[in-house]
C-alpha cells in the first residue's frame, strides 16, 4: 500500500509518513553500535568496531570516533560514506564560527547545522537523505558537557545516556535500569567517568552477539571528552586501558551473580 | 608613506645549532603616533612552529586568524601538526590568491621540521617565497636588521647564544627606526621547548 508513496523523498503517504526517511532510520539498525553517557565531569561514547575481515588494514586511529573541533566530537552509526560528507561539513562551520567569533561554536549550533544539512536531503527531490546518525559529544562554557543524537531526518535531541546502531532497544532498556532517570539525589547520582565507562562496556556487552573478553577490547572503541586545565581532551582508549575497564565489568558482573 | 608601514614593525628570525629563534618588536602605531606597546606580531601555529607577520596590523591579525582555520582543519583530516615547509607552502598560496587585492603583510616563517632541522622562509606581499639556512627579516627597518644581521650572525649557534644575537640585533636596528621598537619579544624554539623573554629596550 506503501509502495506508490515510498521511492520519493518528496512525498508524503497517505499516513503523513515520509517513507524514505523511515527506511533511512531503519537502514542504521543494523550498523554498528554506539552508547553516549553523560558523566558528572565528562562524556563516554563506546562503540563497536564491525571487523569485516581479517585482511583489512588497520585503521590508523579510528573508524566510528571523529573529532569536529576542539571541544567536539562524534560517534558513527551507518553508511561511512555518508557520515564522512557530514563530518567535514561539521569541521567547516565550527572553523567558520572559531574565525568569525573568535570563540568556539556553541556544541547544540554544530548538531543544529549538520541537522539542518541533514533535512536539506529530505525536502529536495531527486536527493536521497544520508544513511548517518551520529552521537555528538561536546562541551561548552555555557552548559557544560552535552551529549546529542542525530538521525537521517534531522532531528536531534539531548540525553544523558543513549544508544544509537544495532540492538539499540536493548542498549536503552539497560540504560533505563542503570542509569539515573529524573533529577539526581543522594543516592542516585551522576556517575563518573569511570562508572560510566563500565556502564557504557556493560551496554555493548548487552548490544554485541555474545563475545568473550579476550576478543572484546579489538571490537569495542572506548572514548572520553574531558576538561582538562581549562582545555578540552579526546581520549581514545588505548588496549590496556580498555582491558582494565573490560576486566572490571566483567569482575563486577561476575560477583553481582553470586551475591 | 607606503600602506605597509603604516603601523610600523621589526621581526627578525635565525637559524642555530638544532633551534629556531624569531624576535619582534612591540609597538603599534598610527603613522608617527604610537598607540600600543604590546601588540603581537609573532604566533606559535604549532608546537614547533612560528611565524612573524609585519605590515598593515588589520592584516596581521586577520591572517593569523585564517591560518589558524587552515591549520586546525589540516590536524582534523591528516591527524598531524603542519610541518613548516607545508606552512609556508599554504601561506605563499594564501597570499598569491589574493594577488590583486593583497594582505599588506609581509610574512616570515621560522620552526623545526620532523627531523629537528631549522627551517626558515619569508615572502613578500604576494606570496613569493624564499627559503634561507641563516636569517630572515621583515618590517619597516629591514635594511637595519640586514645589517646586524649580517653583522652578528654566526652558523650553529646554541639556544643561549642565539637570543644574544637576535635581541641584540633587533633591539639596535629599531632603535635607528621610528616606526618600530618600545619593547620586543624572542622565542627560541628547540627541539624540547620552546623558551619565550620579554626585552628591555627603549621606550621611544
Amino acid at each position: 500500500m506503501a509502495r506508490r508513496y515510498d521511492s520519493s523523498t518528496t512525498t508524503f503517504s497517505p499516513e503523513g509518513r515520509l517513507h524514505q526517511v523511515e527506511y533511512a532510520i531503519e537502514a542504521i539498525n543494523n550498523a554498528g553500535t554506539c552508547v553516549g553517557i553523560l558523566a558528572s565531569d565528562g562524556i563516554v561514547m563506546a562503540s563497536e568496531r564491525r571487523i569485516t575481515s581479517g585482511l583489512l588494514a588497520p585503521a590508523k586511529t579510528s573508524e566510528k570516533t571523529y573529532q569536529l573541533c576542539n571541544h567536539a566530537a562524534c560517534n558513527v552509526a551507518g553508511l561511512t560514506a555518508d557520515a564522512n560528507m557530514l563530518i567535514d561539513q561539521a569541521r567547516l562551520r565550527a572553523g567558520r564560527y572559531q574565525y568569525q567569533y573568535q570563540e568556539p561554536i556553541p556544541v547544540e549550533q554544530l548538531v543544529e547545522y549538520v541537522c539542518n544539512y541533514k533535512q536539506f536531503y529530505t525536502q529536495r527531490g531527486g536527493l536521497r537523505p544520508f544513511g548517518v546518525s551520529f552521537l555528538f559529544a561536546g562541551y561548552d562554557e555555557q552548559h557544560g558537557f552535552q551529549l546529542y543524537q542525530s538521525d537521517p531526518s534531522g532531528n536531534y535531541s539531548g540525553w544523558k545516556a543513549t544508544v544509537i546502531g544495532s540492538n539499540n532497544q536493548a542498549g536503552k532498556s539497560l540504560l533505563k535500569s542503570e542509569y539515573i532517570t529524573g533529577e539526581a539525589t543522594e543516592d542516585e547520582k551522576i556517575p563518573d567517568l569511570q562508572d560510566a565507562l563500565k556502564l557504557a562496556v556493560k551496554v555493548l556487552n548487552r548490544t554485541m552477539d555474545g563475545t568473550t573478553t579476550a576478543a572484546a577490547v579489538e571490537k569495542m572503541e572506548l572514548f572520553t571528552l574531558t576538561v582538562e586545565d581549562g582545555k578540552c581532551v579526546h581520549h581514545i582508549l588505548k588496549t590496556e586501558e580498555a582491558q582494565q575497564v573490560i576486566e572490571a565489568v566483567e569482575t563486577e558482573t561476575a560477583s553481582a551473580g553470586d551475591a | 608613506m607606503s600602506i605597509l608601514e603604516y603601523n610600523g614593525a621589526a621581526i627578525v628570525a635565525m637559524a642555530g645549532k638544532d633551534c629556531v629563534g624569531i624576535a619582534a618588536d612591540r609597538r603599534l602605531g598610527v603613522q608617527l603616533h604610537t598607540v600600543a606597546c604590546d601588540f603581537t606580531k609573532v604566533f606559535q601555529m604549532a608546537p614547533k612552529l612560528f611565524v612573524g607577520l609585519g605590515g598593515l596590523a588589520t592584516d596581521v591579525q586577520t591572517l593569523k586568524s585564517l591560518l589558524e582555520f587552515r591549520i586546525n582543519l589540516y590536524k582534523l583530516k591528516e591527524e598531524r601538526d603542519m610541518t613548516p615547509t607545508v606552512f609556508s607552502n599554504l601561506l605563499s598560496t594564501m597570499l598569491y590568491e589574493k594577488r590583486f587585492g593583497p594582505y599588506f603583510c609581509e610574512p616570515v616563517v621560522a620552526g623545526l621540521d620532523d627531523n629537528g632541522k631549522p627551517f626558515l622562509s619569508s615572502m613578500d606581499l604576494i606570496g613569493a617565497p624564499v627559503l634561507c639556512d641563516d636569517f630572515v627579516v621583515t618590517g619597516n627597518c629591514t635594511g637595519n636588521l640586514y645589517g646586524m644581521c649580517e653583522a652578528l650572525y654566526k652558523p650553529d649557534l646554541e639556544p643561549d647564544q642565539l637570543f644574544e644575537t637576535l635581541a641584540q640585533a633587533l633591539l639596535s636596528s629599531v632603535d635607528r627606526d621610528a616606526m618600530s621598537g618600545w619593547g620586543g619579544v624572542v622565542h627560541i624554539i628547540t627541539k624540547d621547548s620552546v623558551i619565550t623573554k620579554e626585552l628591555k629596550g627603549r621606550m621611544d
